[in-house]
């Protein structure tokens, strides 16, 4: 799913060189320099993830140039750079050698992106509480079980539903921080319309799979 | 529907470095990081997976941000000078105003007051 596994795509990240910026039109000259080639894609994210994301933003009859998609790849890898340098600056005054997310998060706020910190600390507590799981499996897995036991039994009863709508909202939409922009609520969500209970009870039965792998 | 793919991805595939649910590969952040400086040496697991949502988080904001100037110029195809002007107009994005300059080759003026001077020749 890279960028770099399509072949059509001559005057991709491959041909760009900072230092001469015209070589971008000539498509030959970098050919012969596959070191550089390799170093260059190296340095970005690829195209396609960028491109893709981009989409997602614009309406669909949108179109997006390929030079705007090379330019947000470059930004993209001048902010990783920024954020990181800022975090290890972090990391070596409180003499620590590993940059951990947390750095990444402070750096993030530093910088003056605060309104990325929230759902990024949602995004990294799932994380963590998921590979935490991995350690812990037995007991939490009781202790979930039960759960899932005393949510499952009202599910009948549409007044239960009502109850049970904080807890499915919040890992609903936690799990959708996963895939979507924060910001960016689908409204086709069923969890909206308390009294169709068919879809909430759909709800309920894929969050078994979720609810045993880990909910926070 | 796709959470619980999502979840049991996130599991399986951990770090190791699958794009699955997190939709940026991971290894290019992590080797994209490691460039940033000298003294970049350790980094945890979950350091680049904070960095595949934020990205997007970014790429995103970038991307609506650009449009709009895309709009204001009436067209349906987002281009390379529509990012720049975006970035010029974005305080946060204060550190990217030199990139999309060297990229377009022009010296970008942040400061509109010049521009209206250089114009007014009438």
């Amino acid at each position: 799913m890279e960028g770099e596994s399509h072949g059509n795509v001559p005057h991709g990240p491959n041909k760009r060189s900072p230092e001469s910026p015209c070589v971008k039109s000539s498509g030959s000259s970098n050919n012969n320099h596959p070191d550089n080639n390799n170093k260059e894609q190296d340095r970005f994210l690829p195209i396609a993830n960028v491109g893709r994301i981009m989409k997602k933003v614009i309406p669909s009859n949108g179109k997006i140039s390929k030079d705007a998609k090379e330019t947000v790849q470059e930004c993209v890898s001048e902010f990783i750079s920024f954020v990181t340098g800022e975090a290890s600056d972090k990391c070596q005054r409180e003499k620590r050698k590993t940059i951990n997310g947390d750095d990444i998060i402070w750096a993030i706020t530093t910088l003056g992106f605060e309104e990325y910190v929230a759902p990024l600390k949602l995004y990294l507590s799932k994380y963590r509480d998921i590979e935490g799981e991995k350690l812990n499996i037995p007991k939490q897995q009781r202790s979930e079980q039960k759960q899932q036991q005393q949510q499952q039994q009202p599910q009948q009863q549409q007044s239960e539903h009502e109850h049970n709508l904080p807890y499915n909202s919040s890992v609903y939409s936690s799990t959708n921080l996963l895939s979507h922009h924060p910001s960016f609520v689908p409204s086709d969500q069923p969890f909206s319309l308390p009294f169709s209970s068919n879809s909430i009870q759909k709800q309920l039965q894929q969050q078994d799979q979720i609810d045993s792998m880990g909910h926070w | 529907m796709r959470q619980a793919g999502t979840y049991s991805g996130i599991l399986s595939g951990g770090i190791s470095g699958r794009t699955g649910p997190h939709s940026l590969p991971l290894a290019r952040i992590k080797k994209i990081m490691k460039k940033s400086g000298e003294d970049v040496k350790m980094i945890s697991g979950e350091a680049p997976i904070v960095f595949s949502k934020a990205c997007e988080l970014f790429i995103k904001e970038l991307t609506q941000r650009s449009w709009m100037v895309t709009m204001q110029g009436k067209r349906r195809t987002l281009n390379k000078e529509d990012v720049t002007s975006a970035v010029v107009a974005t305080d946060i994005f204060d550190f990217l105003v030199n990139l999309v300059s060297e990229d377009s080759g022009n010296t970008v003026d942040a400061t509109p007051l010049e521009m209206d001077t250089f114009t007014s020749s009438s």
